[in-house]
This record gives structure tokens, sequence and C-alpha cells, in this order.
């Protein structure tokens, strides 16, 4: 081969190209492709369910587009997941507010293998089995709101609905999964999704962008959905510096702190629990609960109001 | 009246006497049965003298032949056909083989349990020969063939319900310096070893053979060590029925992480199974009830580890508790029905009472397998994992190699028990079998784990395996041949 290099350019270019050509005329010369037409049993036989079967497990998905498996489902290719995750991640960070961007990156990165681990988690556990095949959702209409408020006071769905008129949101509908390619598997990402508000209400941390990171480094490092890794490296660097520092300071160290030690959240069958104590829920799963992210910044705000008084 | 005296003592010392016989082979399973077949069948060395020893009773064994049970036995072998073709040829035992009884087979589909895609089909149907892998045949069938054969040829010993109480050597004789005294019928010079039974008869013989199995006492008096190790694992066996007879006739074979499950098909709609299990699985599979392991086979065949994990650990504190079909019925249904029909053994539909039965598995192989007037065949000589169906062949071609020694022997006019005709037996069968050994244990060892680098690397290699069909049937006609 140190040959070809004492070739000139010319006589390179010839050599390879024809190199190229008489070795792809001998593999996809006539013969041979008749040949494995004739292996695939598709050259003397005329299969009457062709018309009816037109996406078969031998085709490749490469380069035909796949079935949906279930209402709603986008079957992508390769490379407009590709191009999903590079667009999406650029517009989450200059545009966080968007939803569109968010749920985007959330789906094109929880790839398979993520997914089918956390089912392999949820499918060791009976309360996980019992929720991959009850598939219970949460939506404004499922949780009774108004009989959440009369819930004891610290019943699990009492802190949920003291938290959302505290925050001023309503249980939004949560955007549906469209690009994730099996149904289990889209299913056990519409619930992390739809769970999200109540990991918001357990550890009471606000909606503001400082306490959306804290509970995404806390989902990061309990359930390991790769788009909160993410936001939790990326989201702080267009934060202020007095916001960075408390988000280093404090709740960095408790998210993965409590990430780490509490039990799966996926596991948690919420609509189960709401009577539930919310402080022996806790103590059970092992969360910790991080200092009240609002009252940290009224405290902050007041002394720069007194430093600058005076 | 003295030489009256001196008479009457030396019959009293040759009541002591033992009978002489050239061969001896003591264990009546197959190998040793073989064996008997084969050195009465071949003209060379159908003079020899030869007693088979049977702690057992061979009585199941007669009966069997005259008038077969309606349900399959539990011990179920894969012959292969080399197997076969020395009972055909070499034997000529193969005539009486109960031909309802045994199932030729073309092709073995073996596939991961980590791995959806890795799967591996081995197809003999298409390969000139007669189109066929293996046979499947009951242990015991196999036994009254070659039962049948001794029978026919006669000319032989069968001692059965005769434990061997003691094989010793010779002592060293005392020189009796009268010369006018008797001449003793055991010649004092002979070496042989001499084989106590327990009905109070002795035999000494020019070539002692043990085909007695694992603990083989033959082997403990050769002095030959036989080195290996328990694997921790069960054998479960049982006899089943398929949903509806496979036309297919493909024996099937799931690598779980705690060992193999192999459906092998028998005729018509039964199949037989040998499930390698850690012991307390094979606890729960001896003791859940009929329907729930039925449905705990087909969930082995097809659903995911964490699935199975999971119906072991509520078995293991239920074995009756059938919340386990509804799981298995809930996971069966997410696989699509297309691949299941394709890629996934046909179901099972009942096991048959009582069938079901548990054998620890090991893997041991002696140093070598002669000593002076001792030649081990068989288990006694080396035990395998049954992953891949091949203990009871290596007894045949054990057989089959020592009557080859035995055979160039006889014809050299030289001693059959002599180490100088043994050796070319050890030479001949010791490498193979070592090397059927390893292989069988290190494809034990390479998927029992679930180590994900590890899986990955095999699914590789059974994928890329399963893609060139020129080594495939390579490997198939080396096991035909």
């Amino acid at each position: 081969m140190y040959r070809l290099s004492k070739l000139s350019h010319a006589q390179r270019t010839f050599f390879l190209a024809a190199t190229a050509s008489i070795l792809g005329s001998m593999i996809f010369s006539e013969n041979n492709t008749l040949a494995t037409k004739m292996e695939k049993g598709q050259l003397h036989y005329k299969d009457p369910n062709a018309i009816f079967n037109k996406l078969t497990s031998e085709d490749n998905l490469y380069f035909k587009r796949g079935k949906p498996q279930y209402p709603g489902h986008v079957p992508l290719f390769l490379h407009e997941k590709i191009l999903m995750v590079l667009g999406s991640s650029i517009g989450s960070y200059f545009h966080p507010e968007r939803n569109e961007f968010i749920v985007g990156l959330g789906e094109s990165t929880a790839i398979s293998p993520v997914l089918r681990s956390l089912q392999t988690q949820m499918l060791s556990d009976p309360v996980g089995r019992q929720l991959l095949r009850e598939r219970p959702r949460i939506t404004s209409t499922s949780l009774n709101l108004e009989y959440l408020r009369l819930l004891p006071e610290n019943s699990i769905g009492n802190t949920y609905i003291k938290w959302l008129d505290r925050e001023g949101v309503s249980p939004d509908t949560r955007v549906p999964v469209r690009f994730i390619e099996d149904e289990e598997l889209a299913y056990i990402y519409q619930r992390y999704r739809e769970c999200h508000d109540f990991y918001h209400a357990v550890t009471g941390l606000p909606i503001i962008i400082e306490g959306e990171i804290a509970v995404k480094v806390f989902e990061f490092m309990n359930i390991g959905i790769p788009m909160s890794g993410l936001g939790a490296l990326f989201a702080p660097l267009r934060l202020k510096r007095s916001q960075k520092e408390r988000l280093y300071n404090i709740y960095y160290p408790w998210a993965f702190r409590s990430g780490l030690n509490s039990k799966p959240l996926i596991n948690v069958y919420w609509e189960n629990i709401l009577t539930k104590d919310v402080n022996e829920f806790r103590a059970e799963m092992g969360i910790e609960q991080p200092p009240d992210l609002r009252n940290l910044r009224k405290e902050y705000f007041e002394k720069l109001k007194k430093a600058k008084k005076v | 009246m003295f030489g009256a005296v001196r008479r009457l003592a030396t019959a009293a010392a040759s009541a002591q006497v033992s009978r002489l016989q050239d061969v001896v082979i003591v264990g009546g399973g197959p190998a040793g049965l073989s064996l008997l077949a084969a050195l009465k069948s071949s003209h060379k060395t159908r003079h020899l003298k030869c007693t088979l020893v049977e702690g057992g009773s061979l009585d199941n064994i007669r009966t069997f032949g005259e008038d077969p049970p309606e349900n399959y036995t539990n011990r179920v072998v894969s012959l292969t056909p080399q197997s076969v073709e020395f009972m055909q040829e070499r034997i000529g035992s193969w005539q009486y083989i109960n031909q309802d009884r045994i199932k030729f087979y073309s092709s073995i589909v073996a596939y991961d349990s980590q791995e959806k895609d890795a799967r591996i089909q081995f197809d003999a149907s298409m390969t000139d020969g007669n189109g066929v892998l293996a046979v499947m045949c009951e242990n015991i069938n196999i036994q009254s063939l070659l039962l049948s054969r001794i029978d026919e040829i006669g000319d032989s010993t069968i001692l059965d319900n005769t434990k061997v109480l003691d094989i010793v050597h010779p002592n060293k004789p005392e020189i009796n310096h009268d010369l006018t005294a008797e001449p003793q019928t055991t010649s004092p010079g002979l070496d042989w070893p001499i084989v106590q039974l327990s009905n109070g008869e002795s035999i000494q013989t020019r070539l002692l053979v043990g085909a007695d199995g694992y603990n083989s006492p033959v082997r403990k008096f050769s002095g030959i060590e036989s080195r290996g190790w328990q694997y921790g694992r069960f054998g479960v066996v049982a006899t089943i029925k398929l949903q509806y007879e496979d036309y297919r006739s493909i024996g099937w074979q799931r690598f779980l992480t705690t060992g193999p499950l192999a459906i092998l098909p028998l005729t018509e709609d039964n199949a037989t199974i040998v499930w390698s299990s850690t012991p307390e699985l094979s606890d729960i599979l001896l003791k859940v009830t009929p329907e729930i392991f039925v449905h705990l086979v087909n969930a082995a065949m097809t659903l995911d580890e964490v699935d199975l994990n999971y119906i072991y650990g509520v078995l293991k504190k239920d074995p009756t508790d059938t919340s386990v079909l509804e799981e298995i019925e809930w996971r069966m249904s997410k696989i699509k029905l297309s691949e299941l029909e394709e890629k996934y053994p046909l179901p099972v539909s009942e096991v048959i009472d009582k069938s079901r039965a548990r054998f620890p598995l090991k893997m041991s192989h002696a140093d070598t397998y002669v000593a002076p007037r001792v030649a081990l065949i068989g288990d006694a000589a080396h035990t395998i994992h049954p992953l891949a169906g091949q203990g009871l062949n290596m007894g045949q071609s054990d057989v089959a190699g020592l009557v080859e020694a035995l055979e160039k022997g006889v014809e050299r006019g030289m001693d059959i028990g002599s180490t100088l005709v043994l050796e070319s037996y050890v030479s001949n069968t010791w490498p193979a079998n070592s090397m059927l050994l390893g292989v069988c244990d290190k494809l034990h060892k390479i998927f029992s784990t679930d180590f994900y680098p590890l899986v990955l690397l095999r699914g590789i290699g059974m994928k890329s395996l399963n893609m060139l069909d020129v080594v495939k049937d390579l490997m198939v006609k080396s096991m035909a041949r």
C-alpha cells in the first residue's frame, strides 16, 4: 500500500476509482443481486401479503420510516433525532421559557438504554409493576383539587395543593410524549413528566429558575433522565452571581445527597398515597427537605436594600 | 492318609478360588452395556470371556423392552449421528431400538436472554447425510437395545443386583516348596485384580473396566485422581407436552443467567426439558404446582430476566401463588404475536406427573483413563455440563476407542490388560474429551454472567457466527461426520 503514496495524484485517483468500480460491479452485479433475491425468496415467489405488510421486521429501519407504536407517536430517523438534540439544546439554553425546546430536548435525549434501565428498575418493584400495568395519568381533571384541600394538614395531597396555591399554578396537562420509540418506555417518560410537580411539592422548591434547576438535579441523581443532568450542567451559566452561589453552595449538595440516598422516586404511586403523612413519607424515602428558597431570596433582597440604604 | 488330609486341605483352600475372566465390566449403564455389546459383536474380541456386574436391577430395562410405559421417562439424551452409527455398525444393536420412542431432529436454536437479537440456529436439514442433527432417545431405551443385543449374542455373563464389595490386588503367593502338593487353580503368579461380589463370588480378571459412574470404586482402586469442580447448579429435568405437535422438529435452548433451559422435541407433542438452575431455583421448580410450572417454563423461554427474577422472588415466598400467572400473561402480551411464533418455542401445555427431578451438575476429568489392568469409561472417567448434551455421546466414543485398542491388542496377541494395549485408548480419547469438557465449561461461564461488556461481546459473537453459514455447516458436519 505504501507504493500508492509514490504515485502521482492523478494516478492514485485513477487507481482507487478503478478498484472501487471493479469491486462494486462484482458485488452488485446482476447475478449477485438476483442470487440475494432468490435467497430471500423474493425471486421466484410472489408474496401475496406484500400489499398488507408494508413494513416487515426484515426491512432496514435506516431507510424506511417505522410505524407508529402508540397514538401520537412520530417515528424519527436517526439523523432527525440527532438534529432534534442539537436544535432543542441550543433553543432551550437561550429560551428556557419556551416549552417546546425543553420537551424536545427531554424526549430526544431520553435514549433507549436510559429508559430501559428505568423500566428494569420499575419491573423489579411491586409498586412499579402496578404502575406499569394500570398506567395512571395525572391531569388537571384526574386529581380532584377540592378534595385535596379538605385533606389533613400534613398529608401529601394537602401539601401538593398548598404548594400549587403558593406558586399560583394549576396542575397543567403535560405535553403528551411523541418521539419515544417503545410504548411502555413512552409511558414511563410521560409518568416522569407528570410527577414533576409532586417532586416540587414534596421538597418545597418554587417554580423560579433556581428552584427548577435544583429539582432537576435532584431528579437526575435519583431517576437518571439525561435532560435533567444537562440542565444541571448548563442552565446555571445564565444566572446572576448571587443565584449561582446559592445554588452551588446549598442546593446542589442537597440535591446530590438527597437524590442518591433516597429510594427510587419513579416507583411511587402518588395517587394512592395522597392521604399519607408527608413527613413520614419523606423519612421512608430518605428525602431531605432543602432550605426554603423563597425565604432565602427574601432575606437576600432585604439585606441588599439595607446595604443600599446605608 | 496324609495324602487324604492334604487333599482335603487343598480343597478347602480352593474354595477361596476366584473365577477367571478376561474382562469384567463394573456398571450396567449405557457405557458398560455398550462396551459389552461391542466386545461381543466384534469378531476379533468375541472370544473374550466377559462379565458385567450391575448393582441395581436390569429387570425394568427388560420390561421396558417388552412393554414400554405410555409416557416418556425423564432421562432423555441426544445421540449424535456418530453414536448412532457406532450402535448400528459396530454393535448392530440399533435394530432393537423402539422406533416409536425416538425423535430425529434437524435443527437447534440457541438464544440469549440478555440480548434480544443474539441467537444461533444450526440447521442440518439441508446438509447431505440424512438431514439429521441428532436423535432424542430415552436412556432406558438405549440400555434396552444394548441388552437385547447382548442377550441375542449370549456368551457373556450379566450379574445384576450384585454389588461390588471390594476389589483387591492378589496377595503375594507363598512359595510352596512341597513339589508333590496339588497345583492351585488360581495361579499364584497372576497380578490380576480380584473383584469380590455381594453374592459371594469373586472374579479374577485380566482387565477390569470401570463404567460405574462418578463415584467409581474402580477408579478409587486404580488410584487415578479425578479433578474438577461442582458447578453449584442443579439440572432439573421434566417431561412435558407442548400445545400441539411441532412439525419443525427444532430443539430450543435459552441461556439464562442461572443456566441454560433447553426444550428438546420428542415424538408427537411430547418434549423434554433440562433446566440448569441454582439450588434455590431448582427447589422452587420442584415445589410449584404443575400449572405454575408449565407457565414458568413458557415465561423462562420468552420473558426478560428482570421479570423472571421478580417471579422467582414471589414464588420463593409461596410456591402456590397464582398471581404470577397474571404477571406472566401481562408481560407476554408485550411481545408481538408474529415474533412469538417465529422466534420462540411452542408453548408448553402440561407437565407429566412426577416427572420432575433434579441432579447436581459437576465437571470432572480423570487424570488418565487407564492403569495396569484397569480402564475407565463413561461417567467414571468424565462428567460434563449438560448444556451441549454430550455426556452420553462421550461415553460411547470412549467405548469405541477402548474396543479399537483391545482389538488391536488381540490381533497382535498381547495381554489386553497391559498398559501397552490400553495406552492407545487414552491417547485417542483423552484430548478430545478434555477439549469438549473445556468448551462446555467455558460456554457455561460465559453465558452465566450479566456483566454488560461481556454480554455485548457474546451477543456480537453469536450474531456474527449466525451469519457465517459456512462455519456453522462445518460445525454440524464435524458432529455428524
